[in-house]
C-alpha cells in the first residue's frame, strides 16, 4: 500500500472559525459563572426596564401545577383588542 | 454505508425541511419576543410569555431534534460523512449546542410563563429581553450554518484526510 501524502493542514476559515466559537463559548462560560450559581434562568438576563434580574412573586413558585392545555389553566381575559 | 439516490434526496429533503423549518420557528420566537417586549398592552405581553412554553415544546424542541437526526443520517448516508469535512464538522456541533442550550432554556419558558400569568405580578416584571437575546443568537447560530451547507468550504479533518487515501488505495490496487 502507497504511504500517506501529507497531510495539508487546517484551513484559514476552520482556524478562524474556531478560534470565534472558542470566544464566544468562554464568554459564555464567564457570564454563567458570575451571574452566580444555579440553574440558566430568566435572572440571568436583566428584565426589561430593570437594573437586576428578578425572582418570580411567590405566588407563582408556590403553584406551579401546569394545566392540561399548556397554559397554565389562564384564561387571557376577553376583549381589550 | 452510502444511501442509494432515491433515498439520499428523501433525506436530504427531510434535513433540508426541518431545518429550515427550524429557523422559521426561531424567527416566530424572535418576532413574539419583540411583542412581549415592546407592546404596550398588558394582555398581549403576557400572552406572548404565556405562548412561548408550549410552543417550545411543541415546535422548537421537535424540529432541533428532526434536524439534527436527519442531518447526522444525511452526513453518514453519503460520503461526505460526520467528521471527513470541516464544514459539516462545524454544522453538528453547531446544532448540537443550540439543541442543548434550548433544553436548558426550556426551564426558563416556564418561569416566565408563571411570572407572566399571575395577575398580580407587574408588567415590568413579566417582560423579560432573554428570549429576544437568545433567539437572536439561535437564529444567527442556524443562519452560519446554512451558509456553512450551501458552501460547503474546503477543508478535510485528518480522519477524513486518512479515510479518503485508504479508499483510494482500496480501489486503486
Amino acid at each position: 500500500m502507497a504511504d500517506l501524502p501529507p497531510y495539508p493542514g487546517t484551513p484559514r476559515w476552520v482556524k478562524v472559525f474556531g478560534i470565534l466559537a472558542l470566544v464566544v463559548v468562554l464568554l459564555l462560560v464567564i457570564l454563567l459563572l458570575t451571574r452566580g450559581p444555579g440553574g440558566h434562568g430568566p435572572g440571568r438576563h436583566a428584565p426589561f426596564g430593570t437594573a437586576g434580574g428578578h425572582t418570580p412573586p411567590s405566588s407563582v413558585t408556590e403553584d406551579r401545577t401546569p394545566s392540561s392545555s399548556g397554559l397554565r389553566g389562564h384564561k387571557l381575559p376577553e376583549g381589550g383588542h | 454505508m452510502i444511501m442509494p439516490p432515491r433515498l439520499r434526496k428523501f433525506a436530504l429533503t427531510a434535513h433540508v425541511t426541518t431545518t429550515v423549518g427550524w429557523l422559521g420557528a426561531v424567527v416566530v420566537f424572535l418576532a413574539l419576543a419583540i411583542v412581549g417586549l415592546t407592546s404596550p398592552d398588558a394582555q398581549t405581553v403576557r400572552g406572548a410569555y404565556l405562548v412561548m412554553e408550549p410552543t417550545a415544546w411543541l415546535v422548537l424542541v421537535p424540529l432541533a431534534f428532526a434536524s439534527l437526526l436527519t442531518g447526522i443520517v444525511q452526513a453518514l448516508g453519503t460520503t461526505w460523512g460526520l467528521f471527513r469535512h470541516y464544514w459539516v464538522l462545524f454544522k453538528l456541533l453547531m446544532a448540537l449546542f443550540i439543541t442543548i442550550v434550548l433544553l436548558i432554556y426550556m426551564e426558563t419558558f416556564s418561569v416566565m410563563a408563571d411570572v407572566a400569568v399571575d395577575p398580580s405580578a407587574d408588567l415590568a416584571l413579566v417582560r423579560n429581553a432573554s428570549p429576544m437575546l437568545h433567539a437572536a443568537l439561535a437564529l444567527l447560530v442556524l443562519l452560519v450554518a446554512t451558509v456553512l451547507a450551501v458552501y460547503k468550504p474546503r477543508g478535510m479533518t485528518r480522519y477524513g484526510w486518512r479515510k479518503q487515501h485508504e479508499q483510494r488505495a482500496v480501489s486503486q490496487p
